[in-house]
């Protein structure tokens, strides 16, 4: 049992160090991949404070118990990158092993499958990790953040569950790539649905209410707005338990959910021989 | 003899918008999502705005742009917008879709300039990006009650016509470009962030000392002012003339460096034989 998951976990490594030098090869590219979301959040804060007239919102206290939008919004703003790292990440990495052609290799090796998709996983989570670091870092000095340092400890707790739901919905999205070859489309589709009704840069509250009830779904949700209450105090609506107890049941949801799409997915792209098809 | 070698051009150019009105019809849920997706990448702004100001309108930003409306302020951003993500991915990336399609020696052997070529794509951009934000548009007037009134169509498709033109020179250019370095996705995303920060796409740039003087260099900057002062402030197009003569001047500039960039790098290619390289 021992050697078996000692087997296993070198697998991970592995997948996990091949992707990094894949993208340590191309060093102009992963410079620009870090320097990217600190771009793309510029634009929310700049029209944040073109709507206020400064970086204090009377209506965002009302509705949250925090006025001060540029906190709120990058703290919101940073789960876009998890959410990537599901949807186009994890999603996209058995597509990319179709374009250089190794699929198949990586299939053939002797571990299962859904080891394959935690070296991924592990691979997303340091560089998703890596860039929000530098966001935040930037940021911080830039717009001069004001956070609990009582939060941090307990708020990465709730991303470390988060991230568990998040592996779930990105085995599904990498499977469905098999399917649809070309699933650029569905990832983009579904991000941009998902960034929606996610409270990245809002509460949940000016969302119409069928929006709300859709983004109970989604663990991002929960993500965002226990970080924000352990931060900077935004009210949720419900307790921090009530709040890791729906995180860890949808984290059962989403892997298990997330597995058997990936199995069946699986299992019928090699019975239609399909899986080698670009 | 003239004569026959524009009649031959012209007929080429026809060959390519049709050609590539053909490779549209073949992706029609493609068409949908770029009809449909630039609209609905805004609804985040639009529940942003909602949460920070407590309803559809507020005065800090009437004071930076002239209208309170802030909704029809960020969707007339994402209508012209279409025109410049079609000429970055439609007219820069085209040359790229060429070897990716393994049809570009095929070009290159034909007894026609590939600068002819790229005119054809240009316009064949500039009819699906056209076709596309009618559609939107009409969706916005009547699910957003924007108010673009008959008599204002003539006047934003002038500033429209001297946005593209500067526009797709550059394009152009960069079409060069990709001959020279080939894989150029990373490139587009970063002229992406650029065209977000640094023209009032998605906010007022005035809000913020670099933001205002850097987009003075960008065209989209002056055609989105004068788009929406022609259709928020009801300002008549002869009281914006001094932006018309900015966006002529800046036209000559980008198409005459256009030109000149593309044959260059043309040259380079072909001189370094590179050119069917993938």
């Amino acid at each position: 049992m021992y050697k078996k998951i000692n087997h296993y976990l070198r697998a991970i490594w592995a997948e996990n160090i091949k992707e990094w030098k894949i993208e340590l090869t191309y060093k102009a590219d992963f410079v620009r991949g870090m320097i990217d979301p600190l771009v793309y959040v510029l634009p929310y804060l700049l029209y944040g404070i073109a709507l206020v007239g400064g970086r204090t919102s009377e209506s965002l206290e009302k509705l949250t118990g925090t006025g001060d939008l540029i906190t709120f919004v990058t703290l919101g703003y940073i789960f876009i990158g998890f959410l990537n790292m599901a949807l186009w990440a994890m999603g996209f990495s058995l597509r990319k092993e179709q374009y250089w052609g190794t699929l198949e290799s990586v299939f053939a090796a002797p571990v299962p499958r859904w080891v394959y998709a935690l070296g991924m996983a592990a691979h997303s989570t340091m560089h998703q990790g890596l860039m929000i670091s530098l966001q935040l870092i930037v940021i911080s000095i830039v717009f001069k953040l004001s956070v609990n340092m009582g939060g941090i400890v307990p708020s990465l707790g709730v991303v470390g569950v988060m991230l568990i739901a998040l592996y779930g919905l990105g085995m599904m999205i990498a499977s469905l790539t098999l399917i649809f070859k070309q699933g650029w489309l569905i990832s983009e589709a579904l991000s941009s649905l998902i960034m929606i009704i996610t409270p990245i840069a809002y509460p949940l509250a000016v969302l119409p209410v069928f929006m709300q009830k859709a983004a109970m779904a989604l663990p991002t949700t929960y993500g965002i707005l226990t970080v924000r209450h352990f931060l900077i105090g935004e009210k949720m609506g419900f307790s921090v338990g009530t709040s890791f107890l729906r995180l860890a049941i949808l984290c059962v949801l989403w892997v298990v959910f997330g597995l058997i799409v990936f199995a069946f997915i699986d299992k019928r792209t090699r019975r239609s021989g399909t899986l080698a098809h670009y | 003899m003239r004569w026959n070698r524009l009649k031959a051009d012209l007929a080429i150019i026809g060959a390519e918008i049709r050609k590539t009105a053909k490779i549209w019809f073949a992706y029609k849920i493609l068409m949908f999502f770029w009809a449909i997706f630039p609209l609905i990448w805004v609804i985040p702004y639009l529940f942003q705005g909602k949460a920070l100001v407590g309803g559809m309108s507020s005065a800090p930003f009437a004071q930076l742009t002239g209208t309170e409306n802030y909704m029809a302020f960020v969707l007339i951003g994402a209508m012209v917008s279409t025109y410049i993500f079609s000429g970055l991915w439609g007219v820069g990336n085209s040359l790229r879709e060429e070897t990716y399609w393994g049809t570009l020696e095929y070009i290159i052997a034909s007894p026609t300039s590939l600068l002819v070529v790229l005119i054809g794509k240009t316009l064949a951009e500039f009819l699906y990006a056209t076709v596309m934000v009618i559609f939107q548009a009409t969706l916005a007037t009547f699910f957003f009650g924007i108010d673009i009134t008959f008599g204002k169509i003539f006047p934003l498709m002038m500033i429209i016509v001297l946005l593209v033109i500067g526009f797709y020179g550059f394009a152009i250019a960069f079409a060069g470009f990709t001959l020279l370095i080939k894989e150029v996705h990373g490139w587009v995303h970063t002229l992406e962030w650029v065209f977000f920060l640094f023209s009032p796409i998605r906010y007022p740039v005035e809000v913020n000392a670099i933001t205002k003087l850097v987009s003075a260099f960008v065209p989209l900057t002056y055609a989105l002012v004068a788009i929406r002062a022609i259709i928020l402030l009801n300002k008549s197009v002869i009281n914006l003339w001094q932006i018309l003569l900015i966006l002529g001047v800046m036209d000559i500039i980008l198409i005459a460096g256009g030109y000149i960039l593309f044959n260059r790098l043309e040259y380079r290619t072909k001189k370094a034989g590179t050119m069917s390289q993938y």
